[in-house]
């Protein structure tokens, strides 16, 4: 392999990778930029995604990576996944929300972010319990079309995954730009108390901040099934923690920042693994985060709600 | 109202009826027997068929009355966390110090991963307590050189009935050589203390027999992207990939390595030998890994299939090497307790820890006896490869893994 395809090659992987830290990051980022609430619950909220979208998948009677759909067969399908995977997800985000997080509202101190930890654990223990601990095997129901640029492969698979994580981050961003609820959304972000002066109904907002985040987070852990073809119940941490320092890197409370932060991690990931070795991933990527930290405290694109206190 | 009255008075009078007539059971005494399993995570299905083979043994002794006068109490503790998704060495040396602290524990069966056994293999030693291990195969733990650290007490306490990686990665790196013309390999392992101790002893014999050490490198089990290390092994071209470790990041890595090296010849040791490989890699991707497994290979062998089939028949699995490992571990700590009780002397730890090491007990894998280290007098290891049988059930190991022959001792 000449050293450009090998590059690129681990642009590909990076990428990939970068399309799931950015989806779940965002799920960071509309939530601390309105509630200032790092909210830990969204690890395993991605994690349940990835296991309600093996059981759309296997209800669809895939299993395994034997069965290989194309054409309209595979649209649908992945249509219903992922409609599915975000609709139960959103909506776990807003029932936690709404049972274990508005109460704690306005409650001063770290309250809230010890209970988001406490609800990840049990959405954890939940499917430990309920599913098993052992790794699933994730069917990949995409044909194996490869291209070939030098010694360099793209996957089929990879393009459609680059493909919906745009479109997903793409949609959001216009929706939190154009939409009334978005406007209302970015208000609340800049100053909740003025924005329910003005008329602003704060709790659907809100509401709506954990709805798509969590949505994303599915969506997030769908693919990442995809890509990986196996899920187990521990995912969530690791992508999750990778994901936050994403968030907080590009700037958290700032969604396009999320989507370049989370880009970022997945490039880092892969050059360090070339350049340096797996072994140091972590390290590599968390001396990062300090590091923006201590020269660029609100991240690369700087927080998006600038007026807050 | 009174109807449900009734029916609790009914059950309270079957209750005592059924307690009134076990006297015969209540007079045996009972001995109990520690387990250490990593039934949680990502090599629990491996570690119920170890538990299964376990107790197929302490189950027979218990209906045949296999010690007269004794009762078997099986014990069984989970050193798997979920935060750690797989073993979890803290939790390990908290069952061996909940095992120690219960006097009726007269020995032990396990642990299943040797990450485990060196957190527990010094709190066992200062009580006393002997354990034999079916699975778990990293030298130190056995190792005079060591011998401070992990029996500070003394005397051996950590008998297998499996050999170490000492035999396991060097003589898969002699296969490799030999067998399989490699002459190039990058090693990989999965940062725990049986995988890295298995790629260190395979990659040492490795430059013995003159392979080129492509790289090195280490697999985060926690992390779930290994396309970049895979990449550069990709552009590294080397022969072969060796994988030291078990199932979290195995699993994992054969799915990604599929993608990327498809056509490299891909092996590891006794941790890529099990159900996960088969079920939660699936096929195709799993074909042609190669494993070893640290004792002869007996499923198939005559003597064996009888076990096979009344362990199927118990449980609707079949069994593997380990499974039977498992059981003839088992049958090992059972005999050296029935020694001890025939002997008329208390059944005391010390008393089993000797019987134990005096050992010479005809199993399903031959005479099982150890050395004076309490390691297995039988260094044999075997290679295994996945050939899928479409006939057979996709988990079964002992069909999908075809065995290849015994590795050259060096």
């Amino acid at each position: 392999m000449t050293t450009f395809d090998l590059l690129l090659q681990q642009t590909i992987n990076g990428l990939s990778l970068g399309a799931m830290y950015s989806l779940l990051a965002l799920g960071f980022t509309l939530v601390y930029g309105i509630l200032e609430l790092i909210n830990f619950s969204h690890f395993n909220v991605f994690m349940i995604g990835s296991f309600v979208s093996l059981f759309v998948l296997q209800s669809f009677g895939l299993s395994g990576q034997e069965v290989i759909l194309t054409g309209v067969p595979l649209a649908g399908v992945l249509l219903v996944a992922f409609v599915v995977t975000m609709a139960f997800c959103g909506g776990l985000g807003v029932v936690v929300e709404r049972v274990t997080l508005r109460p704690l509202r306005n409650v001063k101190g770290p309250a809230a972010m010890i209970t988001s930890i406490g609800v990840s654990y049990i959405l954890f223990n939940i499917i430990l319990l309920t599913v098993g601990a052992d790794s699933k095997n994730f069917p990949n129901p995409m044909p194996a079309i490869r291209w070939h640029i030098g010694e360099a492969t793209l996957d089929f698979r990879v393009l459609l995954i680059w493909a919906i994580a745009l479109l997903l981050m793409g949609t959001l961003y216009m929706f939190v730009q154009r939409s009334r609820i978005g406007k209302a959304m970015r208000a609340t972000a800049q100053d909740a108390e003025a924005a329910r002066m003005m008329g602003v109904e704060v709790d659907k907002v809100i509401m709506m901040a954990f709805f798509l985040g969590s949505a994303l987070a599915g969506a997030g852990g769908l693919i990442f099934g995809l890509y990986y073809n196996f899920t187990s119940f521990i995912i969530g941490f690791t992508a999750g923690l990778r994901a936050f320092t994403a968030a907080v890197l590009g700037g958290i409370g700032n969604v396009p920042g999320a989507m370049v932060g989370g880009v970022l991690i997945g490039l880092i990931e892969a050059m360090g693994g070339q350049f340096i070795a797996t072994a140091w991933t972590d390290v590599i990527i968390f001396s990062i985060l300090v590091l923006v930290l201590v020269f660029k405290p609100a991240g690369l694109f700087g927080r998006i709600a600038p007026n807050k206190s | 109202m009174v109807t449900r009255r009734k029916a609790v008075a009914a059950g309270i009078a079957v209750l005592a009826a059924a307690m009134a007539a076990t006297p015969a059971l209540a007079a045996d005494k009972v001995v109990k027997i520690g387990m250490d399993l990593s039934l949680t995570g990502a090599d629990s299905e491996g570690a119920l068929r170890i538990r299964n083979g376990i107790m197929m043994a302490i189950d027979a002794a218990n209906e045949g009355n296999g010690i007269p006068g004794y009762r078997i109490e099986p014990v069984i503790l989970d050193d798997g966390t979920p935060t750690s998704g797989q073993y979890d060495p803290a939790q390990a040396a908290t069952n061996a110090r909940k095992m120690v602290a219960d006097k009726d524990v007269v020995g032990a069966l396990g642990p299943e991963m040797s990450g485990a056994g060196k957190a527990m293999a010094p709190i066992l030693s200062m009580g006393g307590l002997a354990t034999i291990t079916p699975t778990s195969t990293n030298p130190d733990i056995s190792d005079p050189k060591f011998a401070q650290q992990f029996r500070p007490a003394g005397k051996p306490i950590y008998f297998r009935t499996v050999t170490t990686d000492a035999f396991q990665g060097p003589n898969m790196a002699n296969f490799y050589a030999d067998a399989l013309k490699v002459k190039s390999v990058y090693i990989l392992d999965d940062s725990g203390a049986y995988g890295v101790g298995m790629a260190d002893a395979f990659e040492k014999q490795a430059g013995k027999k003159g392979i080129n050490v492509a790289g090195r490198d280490r697999l985060d089990p926690k992390s779930a992207d290994y396309t970049a290390i895979l990449t550069k092994i990709k552009s590294l071209n080397p022969d072969a990939i060796y994988y030291g470790g078990v199932g979290q990041a195995g699993v994992k890595l054969a799915k990604q390595a599929y993608d990327i090296v498809p056509k490299m010849i891909k092996g590891g040791g006794d941790g890529v030998v099990g159900p996960a490989m088969l079920t939660a890699v699936g096929y195709p991707a799993n074909e042609g890994w190669y494993g070893t497994i640290a004792s002869p290979h007996v499923v198939g062998d005559q003597k064996a299939q009888q076990f096979v089939d009344a362990y199927f028949k118990k449980y609707d699995k079949a069994a593997d090497d380990y499974a039977i490992t498992a059981y003839d571990a088992a049958l090992v700590m059972i005999d050296a307790i029935k020694r001890v009780a025939a002997s008329g002397q208390p059944v005391t730890r010390e008393a089993v820890r000797d019987a134990v090491q005096s050992s010479n007990v005809p199993t399903i894998q031959g005479v099982v006896s150890f050395d004076e280290n309490g390691d297995l007098k039988d260094r044999t290891v075997s290679v295994f490869q996945i050939q899928q049988d479409k006939n057979a059930r996709p988990d079964d190991v002992s069909r999908q893994y075809h065995y290849i022959g015994v590795a050259p001792q060096s």
